[in-house]
């Protein structure tokens, strides 16, 4: 141990890998922390960091770079990866790399390793799958390779976690290493452009290695750390030594193959045996022409049949243990306005997030399993052409299907999509898919327009609920052709998409994808759910000074002229009294804007708040009805259903306002984090505003040709 | 290895199901992409099938699988 020589007291180590070596099972065997890990290429699109043990007791930042094919990047996940490496002082300049290679296809995946090594630091060859490595029998000279390459190499596996420990105590002795001067030459031969151009702005530029010069010239176009000046300087190098970017690349290329081409066949002591290969048995079914299709919208209806069965016994357990707490808890305390901040406020509002975890947990854990299992790609592959047609990629495919769990990570998941117009029209039409979101809304009141029959062993509801989710489907397709007709680009769009081999999932991952799923939505979208559901029991409980009782008395008084019993006196009383409050002024003041669409003020607070976030529809049902009855125990489904207008006594969720409520949240964009995220994709606030103007117009707009065509 | 001359036939054209090695590319861009996914000259290429809704293939290279469209595999000439 010589601590001392080490550069920095928390050296920083960069996981770097090809798409599909397995890279983030490594990061997650090594750091421990909750990170999802797919088989899509390019499923890190974010810098994931952790904190790294070593076998000296020491600690490291590890940070999980996305993965990348070499250093000519096409997406701007991979540019990320450039960018850090080319500038040494930038934030994510590593001490030390671990470059993380399929061993069962190390022939394809040294080209990255060979550029790294050009870079002058440090590299750990660790070669993951170990395990698919002795199933299929393939072996290699270790001692060997690492002569050979230049780099001390290590087999390890990220699913069974073999060679963890090894790794951890080769790394001390890669940053105990004293510090190698800088490196002033490339293992490939430069060509004379290359050399005349490192020649030129070497003198700009102290501390960098030649590759990293000639990456430069490369790149000079989109690196952000060079200024105007450095700027310049590098294009009049580039064009007084002839300089031709992609010629230049492809001889490197070719050369780098050339090198270590031979040096892996050399190495290898046993090739695979071929026998029968399971991946391509499967991907004959999988992506036939006619049962590729079909077994993909089976899986996707055997998702959606499963949020509705399998969910329903959990939501009704926990509804029902709130509702008891919150009967109990009434009964035990003092009558006082806190008593019932707590149970009809706060209580409602823990309700109204906890009952939709199940639904969320089983959505990503079918969603995660896909992704482990390699699924993804494969519906990418075969929806590409369809995709095409609508302006769209068919990596969006992915995209579309995460929005249907949540609209965030699925538009974060579009940096993989390189063509800026396909990404762009990609995370315009994202937000038609219903998400996870909406799914309490849509239990809530398809009820309203389907009644609970069956047919064959599949519910009329479920069917209707899959219909929402087609619409979804239909509105993001279409508008992304009416996109794809306005927007113009002159970037060229790639598919070129690795397939990789179907692996049983590492369940370790899943369970942890499918934990952080649930703790983001209880904790993060729970916070504000909770939040707006305190603010709504105030505005509905308090009023303008003495508007309240007097709404009170007149309500009172015009009972007894109609001779109401004293429930029906005390349901009008509640509702005079809602009106009067904060929130029922609000909910007036948008009325006539709504009233087209069916909705009345109380509808209209559901909405405001909905902007916040969708989920909190029920949330605020929930305060708004508890407030107008005594008994808690009813679900709000059936509070809802009970709802007549206390004048004509019609119910007031009938079908047509109902499904025009209903179509309202398939279209609307509710979600201020969406737009917060579409901001941050697009750098822009144009796309999110358009993205909010083209979304709630075209709900609002068929929620009242809905209600028209049903009134 | 980047040539426009005609010698061998594209890929795209390939039959399903039959094998050839890669001669060289017909655009520049497109080869820098396939060569760092490595898709070499002399590669082994195998035609898996078309997709779904046509447009794309999926090849073997080696022992990698691959999805490409049309235009991208119009870009491989393969003997």
């Amino acid at each position: 141990m010589k601590p001392a020589l080490s550069p920095d007291p928390e050296p920083k180590i960069a996981l770097i890998g090809n798409p599909n070596s397995g890279k983030t099972s490594i990061f997650n065997q090594l750091t421990g922390l909750q990170q999802k890990v797919g088989n899509f290429p390019g499923v890190t699109v974010d810098k994931k960091t952790g904190t790294l043990e070593l076998s000296n007791g020491r600690q490291a930042k590890l940070i999980d770079l996305p993965g990348a094919y070499s250093f000519y990047p096409t997406s701007k996940d991979e540019k990320m990866v450039v960018q850090s490496l080319v500038q040494p002082g930038n934030e994510n300049y590593p001490d030390a790399i671990i470059y993380i290679a399929d061993v069962t296809k190390l022939e394809k995946h040294l080209l990255l390793f060979s550029q790294l090594k050009d870079l002058g630091i440090p590299v750990l060859l660790a070669l993951n799958m170990a395990d698919v490595a002795e199933q299929e029998g393939i072996q290699y000279d270790l001692e060997k390779l690492s002569r050979k390459l230049g780099a001390p190499t290590l087999l390890l596996s990220g699913r069974t976690g073999e060679g963890m420990s090894k790794l951890k105590s080769m790394l001390v002795d890669l940053l105990d290493e004293a510090p190698v001067a800088l490196l002033n030459s490339t293992k490939y031969r430069l060509a004379p452009e290359e050399s005349k151009i490192i020649n030129q702005i070497q003198a700009e530029f102290p501390g960098y290695t030649p590759y990293q010069l000639v990456l430069m010239a490369h790149h000079v176009k989109w690196l952000s750390f060079l200024n105007p000046n450095q700027k310049t300087l590098i294009e009049q190098a580039i064009s007084n030594s002839g300089f031709q970017d992609l010629q230049m690349q492809v001889e490197e290329t070719m050369q780098r193959y050339d090198q270590f081409t031979p040096i892996v066949q050399q190495s290898r002591e046993k090739d695979s045996l071929h026998e029968i290969n399971f991946t391509d048995r499967l991907d004959d079914l999988l992506t036939n022409r006619f049962f590729g299709p079909v077994v993909f919208f089976s899986i996707m209806l055997l998702i959606f049949h499963a949020l509705f069965t399998w969910a329903e016994l959990p939501m009704n357990f926990i509804e029902a243990g709130f509702g008891n707490l919150s009967t109990f808890l009434q009964s035990h305390l003092p009558q006082h306005w806190l008593t019932n901040l707590l149970t009809e406020g706060v209580l409602a509002g823990f309700s109204g997030i906890i009952v939709f975890v199940p639904q969320i947990a089983i959505l990503f854990f079918l969603i995660s399993l896909l992704e482990e299992v390699g699924y993804m790609a494969r519906a990418a592959f075969m929806f590409d052409r369809i995709m095409q047609f609508f302006g769209l990629n068919g990596r969006s495919v992915v995209a579309l299907i995460s929005g249907g769990a949540c609209a965030i990570p699925a538009i974060m998941s579009t940096r993989t999509i390189s063509n800026w117009k396909e990404r762009l029209i990609t995370i315009l039409v994202t937000p038609f898919i219903s998400c996870s979101a909406r799914i309490p809304v849509y239990t809530v009141l398809i009820g309203f327009v389907v009644p609970p029959t069956k047919i064959g062993f599949v519910s009329l509801q479920a069917l209707a609920f899959m219909g929402l989710y087609l619409l979804g489907i239909v509105a993001a397709l279409l508008a992304a052709f009416v996109f794809k007709l306005i927007l113009r680009t002159h970037e060229s769009s790639y598919l070129m998409l690795e397939l990789p081999a179907y692996r049983l999932p590492v369940m370790r991952n899943v369970w942890l994808t499918v934990w952080e799923k649930v703790k983001t939505f209880t904790v993060e979208a729970g916070r504000i759910i909770l939040i707006i559901t305190v603010v709504l029991w105030v505005l509905s409980s308090f009023g303008p000074p003495g508007a309240v009782k007097n709404a009170e008395m007149a309500a009172q008084s015009s009972a007894k002229a109609k001779k109401l019993n004293a429930d029906d006196t005390q349901d009008l009383v509640d509702a005079k009294k809602m009106e009067a409050s904060f929130a029922g002024q609000l909910g007036k003041f948008i009325e006539p804007a709504i009233r087209p669409l069916g909705f009345d003020w109380k509808i209209g607070i559901a909405l405001i708040t909905s902007f916040a976030a969708r989920e909190v529809f029920v949330a605020t049902m929930a305060t708004i009805y508890s407030i107008g009855h005594q008994d808690d125990e009813y679900s709000i489904h059936e509070k809802m259903a009970n709802q007549r207008d206390p004048v004509t006594h019609q119910l007031i969720y009938s079908p047509a306002t109902s499904l025009s409520l209903l179509l309202f949240y398939v279209f609307a964009m509710q979600c201020m984090s969406t737009m917060a995220v579409v901001y941050r994709e697009t750098k822009s606030w144009k796309w999110p505003l358009i993205q909010f103007a083209f979304m709630t117009g075209l709900a609002y707009l068929s929620s009242w040709l809905a209600y028209m065509w049903l009134s | 290895m980047v040539a426009t001359s005609n010698s061998g036939n594209q890929l795209a054209k390939m039959k399903i199901g039959s094998k050839g090695h890669v001669s060289h590319f017909t655009d520049c861009c497109m080869a820098c992409k396939l060569l760092s996914m490595g898709i070499l000259p002399g590669t082994q290429i195998e035609m898996i099938r078309s997709a779904p809704f046509g447009g794309g293939c999926y090849i073997k290279a080696d022992n990698l699988l691959i999805a490409l469209r049309k235009s991208e595999a119009c870009c491989i000439v393969v003997r």
